[in-house]
């Protein structure tokens, strides 16, 4: 936990009637300007709660489709990495923030639209045209 | 209480082993999740919400075995995604009980019935059934009409079977508690050998993010819904546990106690949190920074937080580490808690039945039926 977070007193937290949840930013299809180091570690902390893949583009040219799933973030772009699965092989992987010249959100976030609210109002529609067993199914997978 | 003497008597030793050794942080439940696939799609899972490509993968037999020893846990929990899409599971779980370790597999059980007979009853094997309430209710809760009936038929085929099995249950924000108690009665007579509930927890990368309790309003929920306990009715729980979720005894957590492998690594800090992985259980217990979580650190991530991964681990260790949380553990599972208040509740609430539905768009009424 950074230091800049704001945090709870106890007697806050135990008063909490409703817990404030978090607040997903839309950023399928986000392109995010990296001007200076702190561009690319904020937009390297967005891909982490990211719930879909990133593409990486190297400045090697390579570019690489990523699901970020962890990140060693040091004092230097050199002491900092990311790790990530792609979506061929098998192992997980790590790169160096130092390599990224830019990420983009490629990926379909795989909670968008899955609210509770999507979910309630979807029933009372299907309930009101006379459908029987109603409910949502995970994404296809292929 | 629910839960068989050996399985108490292997808990109690490995508590007592760990304090008289002066051991300062040690797992009691290794949360083992070999994949993250699921066949359902609840809106408050935060355990679901990844790419196909990720969803496909899957921990190997040799990995769970190898995290199992490395842990050295007593009990393994196996959550998901859903673990009987494993095609794997059945050798998974008879590699544990060859370890002697005592499992709960947590299944929605919409496979449970079908997948039956490739398993063998043991003490150290509980079919651990997702059951969120009522039939309506649980329906609702998991997004899918139906899903109670199928779980409910394979709960009754797995215990007919001989199997140990328990259902366990979260509860969101707008929960009735005379429908959760009605709830008991209905489980019980299925013939479970006792009941697991949560409170939910606010996962960052759950889809729905409005539904979650704070701990004021949690505390009242689990009040009255286990205030003026019946007899019949078995926990699969430390009694000093539910006793905290009653809001009648404090702890701080320990996220150390119940940690999480999957296929990104050692989850840290806790079953609930992502923030990074260990490459092994050791790196995890050495690099994670714990002072920075739990209620006490002040984290708003876990402000909301009441959940066993968390906070079962210190009753438990507090009712095998003294004559005094024993005889407090042992005495919890006679009490029937008597709460004027919270019966009260009972009695002013509409009478319940086979409400509709759509209830839950309404949940402010529930809740203030709440306050015991």
């Amino acid at each position: 936990m950074t230091a800049e977070v704001q945090k709870y007193t106890l007697e806050q937290v135990e008063a909490l009637e409703l817990a404030p949840g978090a607040e997903h930013e839309d950023l399928e299809g986000w392109v995010p300007k990296l001007a200076t180091d702190a561009d690319l570690r904020d937009a390297l902390g967005k891909a982490l709660d990211y719930r879909g893949d990133v593409t990486l583009t190297l400045k090697s040219g390579e570019r690489i489709v990523a699901f970020v799933f962890n990140c060693k973030s040091g004092p230097t772009l050199a002491d900092s990495w990311v790790q990530y699965y792609t979506p061929t092989a098998p192992e997980k992987r790590k790169v160096g923030y130092a390599e990224i010249a830019s990420i983009e959100f490629t990926g379909k976030d795989r909670a968008a639209g899955k609210h509770w609210e999507d979910w309630v109002k979807k029933y009372n529609e299907k309930k009101a045209a006379g459908e029987t067993n109603i409910g949502l199914a995970p994404d296809k997978l292929d | 209480m629910a839960i068989p003497i050996s399985q108490v008597g292997t808990v109690a030793a490995y508590v007592l082993k760990k304090k008289l050794a002066g051991v300062k942080r040690y797992p009691l439940v290794l949360m083992l999740e070999p994949l993250f696939r699921c066949s359902l799609a609840c809106a408050g899972c935060g355990k679901v919400q990844y790419p196909p490509h990720i969803l496909k993968k899957q921990l190997t037999p040799e990995e769970c075995f190898a995290a199992v020893e490395e842990c050295g846990a007593p009990m393994v929990s196996i959550p998901g995604g859903e673990p009987l899409l494993h095609p794997q599971i059945v050798e998974i779980v008879n590699g544990l009980i060859a370890r002697k370790k005592y499992i709960y597999l947590c299944t929605n059980a919409l496979e449970l019935k079908k997948k039956l007979p490739e398993f063998t009853p043991s003490k150290y094997l509980t079919f651990s059934v997702h059951l969120d309430g009522q039939r309506e209710h649980h329906d609702f809760s998991v997004c899918r009409e139906g899903g109670y009936d199928i779980a409910t038929e394979g709960i009754r085929e797995a215990v007919q079977r001989g199997f140990r099995v328990t259902t366990n249950a979260t509860f969101f924000d707008g929960t009735d508690p005379n429908s959760v108690r009605a709830f008991f009665d209905e489980v019980m007579g299925m013939g479970v050998e006792g009941i697991i509930l949560s409170p939910g927890y606010s996962y960052d990368k759950a889809p729905d993010q409005h539904h979650f309790m704070g701990r004021a309003r949690v505390r009242r929920l689990f009040r009255a819904i286990l205030s003026n306990r019946k007899p019949t009715w078995k926990f699969n729980m430390s009694p000093l546990f539910l006793e905290f979720l009653m809001g009648e005894r404090n702890y701080e957590c320990v996220p150390w106690g119940m940690p999480t492998y999957n296929i990104f690594g050692w989850q840290k800090p806790c079953y609930l949190l992502q923030e990074g992985y260990a490459e092994s259980f050791k790196e995890l217990l050495e690099t994670t920074e714990w002072k920075d979580y739990g209620v006490a650190s002040g984290n708003p991530k876990c402000a909301n937080c009441m959940v066993s991964c968390g906070y079962e681990t210190p009753a438990i260790i507090e009712g095998f580490g003294s004559w005094k949380g024993f005889l407090a553990m042992a005495r919890g599972n006679f009490k029937k808690y008597p709460n004027a208040d919270a019966m009260k509740i009972y009695n002013d609430a509409a009478p319940h039945g086979s409400a509709e539905l759509v209830q839950i768009e309404q949940p402010e009424r529930a809740l203030e039926e709440t306050n015991a």
